[in-house]
């Protein structure tokens, strides 16, 4: 593996669900012998890191995300052992892996709640956050609503109630315990020991309460988080952990600090403005959001995404860019799950093939660390009706034969079911015909993905937005070191016009980098371009 | 000026850029430095409320200000500030236009990029401060907007001895007319339909005048005598802004509306020459206003020379008038001598019908057919503010239904003078 501490800065992640990728025995239920025998893929895909959603033992209550033991592998998943010849087998590819790490919450299963419910004194009881009343830190959001009555759950065991921020069999661990805090550290000793290159860490701005307070984001929050970091830099180089706190950018800055919390968070808020862009053909929400962004410390760096694994979240949204989102891109009210909707990235788009171009180019070329949601490189659809979140968490499709290629097993035993309409089912959107076909959207992706990784302007530049009067263009530059690419994207499915103020350049030779073709001189007058619905240009600028 | 060299290559660019929109907001403008920003500021809030959503464009029609009034829609641009929460880009921008400045040239630019960029709905402010809230300028995009009425034209409360011209002639004629009881015929700030603004660009009243100097009330019968849903929208009674703007005379203003008004008669002819009862054009946005309460600042002192301009203009009036009606109007004045006369419904409305037939067949040069109405339209407004200084708002008000009614009762005979006259 390459020795660079700041691999993540430039990596392309590759988000994928164990259980839903590759089912090497037949059962019906992805596992990591599976998706060991598809690195090669992952491989050709151009990715450099693979982020795995949870694999421990769970009793699978939130997919995963209620853990019930953090030292082992979810035995449908295979062994501890599979997990190690599946890490090796990776890094062989040059593939990094990082894990979830669930902080906030275990399973209501898990061996340290039922112990800590088993008696008030037991040493675990203070594990977990409890109350005699279900009227402590009142006025706290509630954050699945749909599900949700309350924060406080009432245990019968031990007559008490219990606080969780999710779901009421997720219970909270107690971040004010420093034997929690130890336990968690051991958690990450064992996984980065055996080779893990880092986590994603769920939900981190909710690990400490107190009265008076939303109970997010706290100071005390962050010293947590700055021992967990400490603890990692004492014992581990280049290894990363990566925040998941759905804030606005000013908010999740904090979780940065001083490059002594996290080395990477998500950047929630653009993932919506993007949708929001494209879909009113304007690149102000796009502008906004970026340029309201905070700059973050020299060793840190974003990760953007355009769909994951969740449902696209409009939590940080205004009220009336939540219901223009809804009518836009969920008029089917099934479609809609908390407070965002339920959908993968290709029936988002409608299966416009120009306008997932355009999405996955923005991506891209955004500053930040793209995250890629697996199968959305093939462009799979989703099933709104499994409920929850399962429908955008179906079997891959590898190929149009048996269960899609992804298992052996009677489709009937499948963990999820595939998706089967004649749109976006495996028979017709699969690995294996889109391998044949040059111009597919899989080698399409592959394109993007390596002409991304050609330079490091994308992954580590400055952004500068150019202004020009059409808003249906969205044109910025990226800057590193004296190298310059100019990204020009028409937002619109109409041709468009755009008179680039490109004097700044002048002198440049634009060179498109996907055909290397030459463009005129950038001179002193405007820069005329004009494209086509949905085009965009990526252009290196060369002063020869 | 024709059409092809209405639009400027800067601002056909940015008509380019612009793109194709939902709501175009047009405020004409010619030297309105002290009250330019707080317009623009009304109008970028009522479209943040009601239109947040909608492709929005914002242009200054403007017809050669020298008091950076150009200067300072350029520098108020919404996207800078706090206020503005869209979801869109909004554009703005002053487009200049060429040749006599005025209302007609710079509607006629509004409307031409309205149609360009396919605008669903226009609307055109004025820019004189206060003069439409932001919820009044919603509340006209919104019928046409979202509606699909093709003009929206504000109805507020007023008192019954306000804008006599429209009231005592304006109002009533297009009532009888057209059939429609419009309130405000006088289109100062309006919103209409992309299809409207499109068929008033073919229409030739741009370039002539009288129609030109009196576009407002061209526009409002335009709508009202072709296949076009009207609507009135309530607005709050307008606060007096601080206006530099001089307040034009009776001299001013007469000359171009009545003769636009018989202009439009004549150019209408076919749409309104049946006898049928008139209806009320939709109030949406609340009820119909009562008249307002307060004082009305009606002009007083008038009508002293009634009769003497009586006997100076007898030639002139011989050959516009009827013989019973000019027997009938020489009794009021001889009876006024040198006091108010009382100038009845019956007598005004025969008088009024008289011209416009008269206008019709041209028996002298027109603008002296016009000019000669003056007068007479001074007398009545003497004789009307006279009978009701004294009077409840409420009463006024009940007697300019009355007029209203006996325009529309006596239509008959404005048919039969116009089809008589070759």
């Amino acid at each position: 593996m390459e020795t660079n501490p700041l691999w993540y800065k430039d990596a392309v992640i590759y988000q994928l669900h164990v259980k839903s990728f590759c089912d090497s025995n037949g059962d019906g239920v992805g596992d990591f012998k599976g998706l060991t025998s598809r690195l090669d893929y992952l491989e050709e895909l151009g990715v450099d890191c693979l982020w795995l959603l949870p694999m421990y033992p769970s009793p699978f209550r939130d997919d995963g995300y209620d853990i019930a033991d953090y030292y082992s592998i979810h035995p449908g998943y295979g062994t501890l052992e599979d997990f190690r010849e599946f890490l090796v087998e990776a890094h062989g590819r040059g593939l990094r892996v990082i894990t979830e790490l669930v902080l906030n919450h275990t399973s209501d299963q898990h061996a340290w709640f039922k112990e800590a419910r088993s008696a008030r004194d037991h040493p675990r009881r203070d594990w977990y956050v409890w109350s005699d009343t279900d009227d402590r830190y009142a006025g706290v959001r509630i954050i699945f609503l749909d599900t949700e009555q309350s924060n406080w759950a009432w245990d019968p065991v031990s007559k008490a109630y219990y606080w969780h921020r999710f779901f009421s069999h997720q219970p909270d661990l107690n971040f004010d315990n420093p034997a929690v805090r130890e336990e968690i550290c051991n958690v990450m000793k064992f996984w980065l020991d055996m080779g893990v290159d880092g986590f994603r860490v769920d939900a981190v701005p909710y690990l400490i309460e107190r009265d008076g307070s939303s109970c997010e984001n706290l100071p005390e929050t962050h010293d947590v988080l700055k021992f967990i970091r400490a603890r990692l830099d004492a014992q581990f180089e280049a290894k990363v952990l990566l925040a998941e706190a759905n804030q606005w950018p000013d908010d999740v800055r904090a979780y940065f600090g001083d490059g002594d919390e996290f080395h990477m968070a998500f950047h929630f808020p653009l993932m919506p403005r993007m949708f929001m862009a494209l879909r009113l053909e304007d690149r102000k929400p796009l502008v906004e959001i970026v340029e309201r962004t905070p700059a973050i410390p020299e060793t840190c760096q974003w990760g953007i995404f355009l769909r994951n694994h969740d449902e696209l979240t409009l939590e940080m949204v205004t009220d009336v860019e939540r219901d223009y989102m809804y009518e836009e891109y969920a008029r089917d009210p099934v479609a809609r799950l908390n407070l965002g909707i339920r959908r993968r990235l290709a029936p988002l788009l409608e299966g416009d093939r120009r306008r997932i171009e355009l999405m996955n180019g923005l991506l891209m070329s955004l500053p930040g660390s793209p995250i890629v949601y697996y199968g959305d490189e093939i462009g799979m659809g989703d099933n709104i009706y499994l409920g929850d979140r399962n429908g955008v968490r179906t079997p891959m499709q590898w190929n149009g034969g048996w269960n899609g290629g992804f298992s052996t097993a009677d489709p009937e035993r499948l963990a999820q079911p595939l998706i089967s309409n004649p749109v976006f089912g495996y028979q017709a959107v699969n690995v294996e015909s889109q391998r044949r076909t040059d111009h597919s959207l899989l080698n399409w992706m592959r394109r993007l993905i390596r002409v991304r990784r050609s330079t490091r302007v994308f992954s580590r530049g400055s952004i500068s937005f150019l202004s020009p009067a059409n808003h249906r263009v969205l044109a910025y530059t990226r800057s590193l070191d004296g190298d310059t690419v100019l990204v020009v994207n028409n937002l619109s499915g109409t041709a468009q016009v755009a008179e680039l103020d490109l004097r700044a350049l002048e002198g440049a030779i634009p060179i498109e980098m996907f055909g290397r073709s030459l463009f005129p001189r950038i001179g002193e007058l405007p820069y005329m371009l004009t494209l086509g619905p949905y085009d965009f240009y990526w252009f290196k600028l060369r002063w020869l | 000026m024709t059409q092809a060299t209405l639009l400027s290559d800067d601002l056909l660019r940015r008509l380019i850029s612009v793109g194709q929109v939902d709501v175009l907001v047009g405020v004409p403008t010619l030297n309105n430095a002290d009250t330019i920003a707080g317009a623009l500021q009304a109008v970028d809030e009522a479209l943040t409320q009601h239109f947040a959503r909608a492709r929005t464009v914002v242009i200054a029609a403007d017809g050669g200000s020298r008091d950076g009034t150009v200067e300072i829609v350029g520098t108020t641009a919404p996207e800078g500030g706090d206020r503005y929460r869209g979801l869109r880009t909004r554009h703005r921008f002053v487009a200049a236009y060429r040749g006599v400045p005025g209302r007609a040239a710079a509607i006629r630019l509004i409307f031409t990029a309205a149609d360009l960029l396919q605008a669903r709905a226009v609307a055109v402010v004025d820019p004189e401060a206060g003069a439409l809230t932001p919820a009044a300028i919603g509340g006209l995009l919104r019928p046409v907007g979202a509606d699909s009425f093709d003009l929206a034209a504000p109805v507020r409360a007023r008192h019954p001895l306000e804008r006599l011209l429209v009231t005592q002639l304006i109002r009533p004629l297009v009532r009888a007319a057209y059939g429609r009881q419009l309130d405000e015929p006088l289109l100062t700030e309006f919103a209409c339909s992309g299809r409207f603004a499109a068929h008033c660009l073919a229409e030739d009243a741009w370039d002539r005048s009288p129609m030109r100097e009196g576009i407002e009330l061209w526009l409002a019968v335009t709508a009202l005598s072709g296949r076009f849903r009207a609507c009135q929208t309530v607005v709050e009674a307008a606060p007096p802004g601080p206006s530099a703007r001089p307040r034009l005379g009776l001299q001013d203003v007469f000359a171009p509306l009545v003769g636009s008004l018989f202009a439009a008669l004549e150019a209408h002819a076919g749409a309104w020459q049946r006898d049928v009862p008139s209806e009320p054009v939709p109030v949406i946005g609340g009820d119909h206003p009562p008249p307002h309460e307060g004082t009305a600042g009606a002009p007083s002192g008038l009508g002293g020379t009634f009769a003497q301009d009586v006997r100076d203009l007898r030639p002139v009036l011989e050959s516009i008038l009827a013989p019973d009606t000019f027997t009938a109007l020489a009794a009021v004045a001889e009876a006024a001598g040198s006091e108010a006369p009382r100038y009845t419904d019956e007598v005004w409305v025969s008088t009024v019908y008289d011209f416009a037939a008269a206008y019709h067949a041209g028996v002298i040069d027109r603008a002296h057919i016009v000019k000669a109405l003056m007068p007479l339209y001074v007398g009545r407004v003497a004789s009307f503010v006279t009978r009701h200084a004294a009077a409840a708002p409420g009463e006024a008000a009940q007697n300019l239904e009355t007029l209203a009614q006996q325009f529309e009762r006596s239509k008959p005979y404005l048919i039969e003078r116009w089809n008589r006259t070759p």
